[in-house]
Protein backbone atom coordinates (compact mmCIF):
# COMPACT_ATOMS: atom_id res chain seq x y z
CA UNK A 1 0.00 0.00 0.00
CA UNK A 2 1.39 3.35 -1.08
CA UNK A 3 0.51 6.42 0.98
CA UNK A 4 0.80 10.04 -0.09
CA UNK A 5 2.25 12.57 2.36
CA UNK A 6 -1.26 13.88 2.99
CA UNK A 7 -2.61 10.40 3.76
CA UNK A 8 0.36 9.61 6.00
CA UNK A 9 -0.12 12.86 7.91
CA UNK A 10 -3.83 12.16 8.32
CA UNK A 11 -3.07 8.63 9.58
CA UNK A 12 -0.55 10.02 12.09
CA UNK A 13 -3.06 12.61 13.32
CA UNK A 14 -5.81 10.02 13.70
CA UNK A 15 -3.43 7.67 15.56
CA UNK A 16 -2.60 10.49 17.98
CA UNK A 17 -6.31 11.21 18.44
CA UNK A 18 -7.07 7.54 19.08
CA UNK A 19 -4.29 7.38 21.69
CA UNK A 20 -5.60 10.54 23.36
CA UNK A 21 -9.15 9.11 23.44
CA UNK A 22 -7.85 5.84 24.93
CA UNK A 23 -6.16 7.87 27.67
CA UNK A 24 -9.24 10.07 28.14
CA UNK A 25 -11.58 7.13 28.72
CA UNK A 26 -9.53 6.15 31.78
CA UNK A 27 -11.09 9.24 33.38
CA UNK A 28 -14.52 7.57 33.00
CA UNK A 29 -13.93 4.13 34.54
CA UNK A 30 -16.93 2.13 33.34
CA UNK A 31 -15.57 -0.79 35.38
CA UNK A 32 -16.80 0.95 38.55
CA UNK A 33 -20.37 0.57 37.28
CA UNK A 34 -19.81 -2.83 35.65
CA UNK A 35 -16.98 -4.46 37.64
CA UNK A 36 -15.71 -6.79 34.95
CA UNK A 37 -12.16 -6.92 33.57
CA UNK A 38 -11.94 -5.32 30.14
CA UNK A 39 -15.08 -3.16 30.30
CA UNK A 40 -14.40 0.11 28.45
CA UNK A 41 -16.30 2.79 26.59
CA UNK A 42 -14.16 2.20 23.49
CA UNK A 43 -13.89 5.86 22.53
CA UNK A 44 -10.91 5.12 20.28
CA UNK A 45 -13.31 3.13 18.12
CA UNK A 46 -14.76 6.45 16.90
CA UNK A 47 -11.44 7.06 15.14
CA UNK A 48 -11.41 3.53 13.69
CA UNK A 49 -14.94 3.95 12.30
CA UNK A 50 -14.06 7.36 10.86
CA UNK A 51 -10.86 6.05 9.24
CA UNK A 52 -12.71 3.05 7.81
CA UNK A 53 -15.19 5.23 5.94
CA UNK A 54 -13.05 8.29 5.22
CA UNK A 55 -9.74 6.61 4.29
CA UNK A 56 -10.44 2.92 3.71
CA UNK A 57 -9.79 -0.44 5.41
CA UNK A 58 -5.99 -0.47 4.77
CA UNK A 59 -5.38 2.91 6.37
CA UNK A 60 -7.82 2.13 9.22
CA UNK A 61 -5.87 -1.08 9.93
CA UNK A 62 -2.56 0.84 9.95
CA UNK A 63 -3.99 3.34 12.46
CA UNK A 64 -5.31 0.51 14.62
CA UNK A 65 -1.96 -1.33 14.67
CA UNK A 66 -0.06 1.89 15.47
CA UNK A 67 -2.51 2.67 18.30
CA UNK A 68 -2.20 -0.81 19.79
CA UNK A 69 1.62 -0.88 19.71
CA UNK A 70 2.12 2.73 20.88
CA UNK A 71 -0.62 2.43 23.54
CA UNK A 72 1.04 -0.65 25.06
CA UNK A 73 4.45 1.01 24.84
CA UNK A 74 3.31 4.23 26.56
CA UNK A 75 1.45 2.26 29.25
CA UNK A 76 4.60 0.20 29.85
CA UNK A 77 2.47 -2.91 29.75
CA UNK A 78 3.26 -5.20 26.87
CA UNK A 79 0.82 -7.79 28.28
CA UNK A 80 -1.94 -5.42 27.21
CA UNK A 81 -0.73 -5.67 23.60
CA UNK A 82 -2.32 -9.09 23.06
CA UNK A 83 -5.62 -7.82 24.45
CA UNK A 84 -5.75 -4.64 22.37
CA UNK A 85 -4.50 -6.42 19.22
CA UNK A 86 -6.94 -9.33 19.38
CA UNK A 87 -9.84 -7.08 20.36
CA UNK A 88 -8.93 -4.45 17.77
CA UNK A 89 -8.41 -6.90 14.91
CA UNK A 90 -11.69 -8.73 15.63
CA UNK A 91 -13.51 -5.38 15.73
CA UNK A 92 -11.82 -4.18 12.54
CA UNK A 93 -12.58 -7.39 10.62
CA UNK A 94 -16.21 -7.29 11.67
CA UNK A 95 -16.60 -3.59 10.87
CA UNK A 96 -15.02 -4.03 7.42
CA UNK A 97 -17.52 -6.78 6.64
CA UNK A 98 -20.49 -4.88 8.07
CA UNK A 99 -19.55 -1.59 6.37
CA UNK A 100 -19.91 -3.37 3.00
CA UNK A 101 -23.58 -4.04 3.73
CA UNK A 102 -25.33 -1.07 2.18
CA UNK A 103 -28.35 -1.24 4.49
CA UNK A 104 -26.35 -0.73 7.69
CA UNK A 105 -25.71 2.66 9.27
CA UNK A 106 -22.83 3.70 11.52
CA UNK A 107 -24.82 2.41 14.52
CA UNK A 108 -24.99 -1.18 13.30
CA UNK A 109 -21.33 -1.16 12.26
CA UNK A 110 -20.27 0.27 15.65
CA UNK A 111 -22.37 -2.18 17.68
CA UNK A 112 -21.00 -5.11 15.66
CA UNK A 113 -17.45 -3.82 16.13
CA UNK A 114 -17.89 -3.34 19.88
CA UNK A 115 -19.29 -6.87 20.29
CA UNK A 116 -16.44 -8.35 18.22
CA UNK A 117 -13.92 -6.31 20.26
CA UNK A 118 -15.23 -7.84 23.49
CA UNK A 119 -15.14 -11.34 21.99
CA UNK A 120 -11.50 -10.77 20.94
CA UNK A 121 -10.53 -9.47 24.36
CA UNK A 122 -12.23 -12.43 26.06
CA UNK A 123 -10.29 -14.77 23.77
CA UNK A 124 -7.08 -12.96 24.77
CA UNK A 125 -7.97 -13.38 28.46
CA UNK A 126 -8.63 -17.11 27.95
CA UNK A 127 -5.25 -17.47 26.19
CA UNK A 128 -3.37 -15.41 28.81
CA UNK A 129 -4.90 -17.09 31.87
CA UNK A 130 -5.00 -20.59 30.39
CA UNK A 131 -8.51 -20.87 31.79
CA UNK A 132 -12.04 -20.66 30.39
CA UNK A 133 -13.13 -18.60 33.43
CA UNK A 134 -13.22 -15.26 31.51
CA UNK A 135 -16.00 -16.72 29.30
CA UNK A 136 -18.25 -16.28 32.34
CA UNK A 137 -18.14 -12.52 31.74
CA UNK A 138 -18.83 -12.69 27.99
CA UNK A 139 -22.66 -12.36 28.20
CA UNK A 140 -22.33 -9.16 30.26
CA UNK A 141 -19.58 -7.81 27.99
CA UNK A 142 -21.78 -8.44 24.93
CA UNK A 143 -24.73 -6.71 26.60
CA UNK A 144 -22.51 -3.73 27.48
CA UNK A 145 -21.27 -3.61 23.87
CA UNK A 146 -24.82 -2.76 22.76
CA UNK A 147 -24.57 0.41 24.85
CA UNK A 148 -20.94 1.31 24.11
CA UNK A 149 -21.32 0.48 20.40
CA UNK A 150 -24.44 2.63 20.24
CA UNK A 151 -22.59 5.51 21.92
CA UNK A 152 -19.58 5.34 19.58
CA UNK A 153 -22.00 5.05 16.66
CA UNK A 154 -23.76 8.22 17.83
CA UNK A 155 -20.44 10.05 18.25
CA UNK A 156 -19.29 8.93 14.78
CA UNK A 157 -22.62 9.99 13.23
CA UNK A 158 -22.28 13.44 14.86
CA UNK A 159 -18.72 13.68 13.54
CA UNK A 160 -19.74 12.87 9.95
CA UNK A 161 -22.74 15.19 10.20
CA UNK A 162 -20.50 18.01 11.38
CA UNK A 163 -18.02 17.39 8.58
CA UNK A 164 -20.82 17.41 6.01
CA UNK A 165 -21.99 20.79 7.30
CA UNK A 166 -18.49 22.24 6.96
CA UNK A 167 -18.48 21.23 3.31
CA UNK A 168 -15.24 19.25 3.75
CA UNK A 169 -17.10 16.04 3.02
CA UNK A 170 -20.01 15.42 0.75
CA UNK A 171 -22.58 12.72 1.33
CA UNK B 1 -13.82 10.33 1.15
CA UNK B 2 -14.42 6.77 0.00
CA UNK B 3 -18.03 6.18 1.02
CA UNK B 4 -20.27 8.43 3.03
CA UNK B 5 -21.99 6.27 5.67
CA UNK B 6 -25.65 6.19 6.58
CA UNK B 7 -26.07 8.41 9.65
CA UNK B 8 -29.56 7.37 10.73
CA UNK B 9 -30.31 3.96 12.27
CA UNK B 10 -31.90 1.47 9.89
CA UNK B 11 -33.85 -1.78 10.27
CA UNK B 12 -30.65 -3.68 9.42
CA UNK B 13 -28.99 -2.11 12.48
CA UNK B 14 -31.80 -3.64 14.53
CA UNK B 15 -30.84 -7.02 13.11
CA UNK B 16 -27.21 -6.52 14.27
CA UNK B 17 -28.47 -5.56 17.74
CA UNK B 18 -30.70 -8.66 17.80
CA UNK B 19 -27.77 -10.88 16.76
CA UNK B 20 -25.55 -9.47 19.55
CA UNK B 21 -28.38 -9.80 22.09
CA UNK B 22 -29.02 -13.39 20.97
CA UNK B 23 -25.30 -14.17 21.29
CA UNK B 24 -25.29 -12.65 24.80
CA UNK B 25 -28.33 -14.69 25.77
CA UNK B 26 -26.90 -17.88 24.25
CA UNK B 27 -23.57 -17.53 26.03
CA UNK B 28 -25.39 -16.63 29.28
CA UNK B 29 -27.50 -19.79 29.09
CA UNK B 30 -24.39 -21.86 28.37
CA UNK B 31 -22.06 -20.20 30.89
CA UNK B 32 -24.50 -19.52 33.71
CA UNK B 33 -26.26 -22.86 33.72
CA UNK B 34 -25.14 -23.47 37.32
CA UNK B 35 -22.43 -25.30 39.15
CA UNK B 36 -21.63 -28.98 39.24
CA UNK B 37 -22.86 -31.24 42.00
CA UNK B 38 -20.95 -31.62 45.24
CA UNK B 39 -19.86 -29.30 48.01
CA UNK B 40 -19.06 -25.71 47.10
CA UNK B 41 -15.29 -25.47 46.59
CA UNK B 42 -13.04 -22.56 45.66
CA UNK B 43 -10.33 -23.38 43.13
CA UNK B 44 -7.41 -21.00 42.70
CA UNK B 45 -5.37 -21.09 39.49
CA UNK B 46 -2.23 -19.16 38.68
CA UNK B 47 -1.09 -18.99 35.04
CA UNK B 48 -3.58 -21.75 34.24
CA UNK B 49 -2.18 -24.12 36.89
CA UNK B 50 -4.35 -25.08 39.86
CA UNK B 51 -2.53 -24.03 43.04
CA UNK B 52 -5.14 -24.27 45.78
CA UNK B 53 -8.53 -25.80 46.51
CA UNK B 54 -10.54 -25.16 49.66
CA UNK B 55 -14.03 -24.91 51.12
CA UNK B 56 -15.14 -21.25 51.39
CA UNK B 57 -15.91 -21.80 55.10
CA UNK B 58 -12.17 -22.26 55.73
CA UNK B 59 -11.74 -18.55 55.07
CA UNK B 60 -13.68 -17.76 58.26
CA UNK B 61 -10.57 -18.84 60.19
CA UNK B 62 -8.19 -16.64 58.22
CA UNK B 63 -8.03 -15.01 54.79
CA UNK B 64 -5.74 -16.54 52.17
CA UNK B 65 -3.07 -14.61 50.35
CA UNK B 66 -1.86 -15.36 46.81
CA UNK B 67 1.07 -13.78 45.01
CA UNK B 68 1.90 -14.11 41.34
CA UNK B 69 3.49 -12.08 38.56
CA UNK B 70 4.48 -9.31 40.99
CA UNK B 71 1.04 -8.79 42.54
CA UNK B 72 -0.53 -9.98 45.78
CA UNK B 73 -4.20 -10.41 46.57
CA UNK B 74 -6.10 -11.42 49.69
CA UNK B 75 -9.18 -13.65 49.52
CA UNK B 76 -11.63 -13.64 52.42
CA UNK B 77 -15.07 -14.96 53.35
CA UNK B 78 -17.94 -12.58 52.68
CA UNK B 79 -21.69 -12.37 52.56
CA UNK B 80 -23.22 -10.66 49.53
CA UNK B 81 -24.61 -7.32 50.65
CA UNK B 82 -22.82 -7.39 54.01
CA UNK B 83 -19.81 -5.37 55.05
CA UNK B 84 -18.32 -8.23 57.01
CA UNK B 85 -19.03 -11.95 57.39
CA UNK B 86 -19.07 -11.38 61.15
CA UNK B 87 -21.90 -8.87 60.87
CA UNK B 88 -25.07 -10.83 61.65
CA UNK B 89 -27.59 -8.00 61.55
CA UNK B 90 -29.00 -9.27 58.24
CA UNK B 91 -28.73 -12.99 57.76
CA UNK B 92 -30.58 -12.99 54.43
CA UNK B 93 -27.43 -12.70 52.30
CA UNK B 94 -25.59 -15.47 50.47
CA UNK B 95 -22.25 -16.60 51.90
CA UNK B 96 -19.33 -16.59 49.50
CA UNK B 97 -15.83 -15.31 48.94
CA UNK B 98 -14.31 -12.10 47.63
CA UNK B 99 -10.96 -10.47 47.01
CA UNK B 100 -10.66 -8.02 49.88
CA UNK B 101 -7.34 -6.46 48.89
CA UNK B 102 -5.07 -6.41 45.87
CA UNK B 103 -2.13 -4.29 44.76
CA UNK B 104 -2.90 -4.81 41.06
CA UNK B 105 -3.36 -1.60 39.03
CA UNK B 106 -6.87 -2.30 37.69
CA UNK B 107 -8.55 -3.43 40.97
CA UNK B 108 -11.16 -5.29 38.88
CA UNK B 109 -10.76 -8.35 41.13
CA UNK B 110 -11.67 -6.26 44.19
CA UNK B 111 -14.56 -4.52 42.41
CA UNK B 112 -16.02 -7.86 41.26
CA UNK B 113 -17.31 -8.28 44.82
CA UNK B 114 -18.63 -11.46 46.38
CA UNK B 115 -19.14 -14.66 44.40
CA UNK B 116 -21.45 -17.20 45.96
CA UNK B 117 -22.39 -19.89 43.40
CA UNK B 118 -20.71 -22.66 41.47
CA UNK B 119 -19.46 -21.50 38.07
CA UNK B 120 -18.77 -17.92 39.22
CA UNK B 121 -15.21 -16.64 39.20
CA UNK B 122 -13.03 -13.69 40.09
CA UNK B 123 -10.30 -12.90 37.59
CA UNK B 124 -7.20 -10.81 38.28
CA UNK B 125 -5.66 -10.27 34.85
CA UNK B 126 -2.45 -8.49 35.96
CA UNK B 127 -1.65 -11.26 38.46
CA UNK B 128 -3.07 -13.95 36.15
CA UNK B 129 -4.97 -15.45 39.09
CA UNK B 130 -8.42 -17.02 38.70
CA UNK B 131 -10.57 -17.89 41.72
CA UNK B 132 -13.45 -20.10 40.64
CA UNK B 133 -16.27 -21.65 42.63
CA UNK B 134 -17.17 -25.23 41.78
CA UNK B 135 -20.01 -27.43 42.96
CA UNK B 136 -22.73 -26.09 45.19
CA UNK B 137 -25.70 -27.87 43.64
CA UNK B 138 -27.27 -30.95 45.09
CA UNK B 139 -27.26 -34.06 42.88
CA UNK B 140 -30.79 -35.16 41.83
CA UNK B 141 -30.34 -38.55 43.49
CA UNK B 142 -28.85 -37.12 46.69
CA UNK B 143 -30.33 -38.17 50.03
CA UNK B 144 -32.19 -35.31 51.76
CA UNK B 145 -31.64 -36.58 55.30
CA UNK B 146 -30.83 -39.76 57.18
CA UNK B 147 -32.90 -40.42 60.28
CA UNK B 148 -31.49 -42.98 62.69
Amino acid sequence: MKLTTKQLTLCALLTAMALALSYLENLFPLSLAVPIPGVKLGLANIVTVFALYALGPGEALLILLARCFLGSLFAGNMNALLFSLLGGLCAMGTMILLSRRRGLSLYGVSVGGAAAHNCGQTAAAVLTLGSAAPLYYLPVLLAVSLLTGGLTGLASACLFQGLRRTGLMKG
Amino acid sequence: MRAFPKLRPTAWDGLVVLCVAALALGTALFQWRGGSSGALTAVVSVDGEETDRFAPAELLEAPRIYSANGYTLEVCAAVRGEASPLDHRNSGGEAGIRVSRSDCPTQDCVHTGTITRGGQSIVCLPARIVIRLEGGTVAPDAVDAVLG
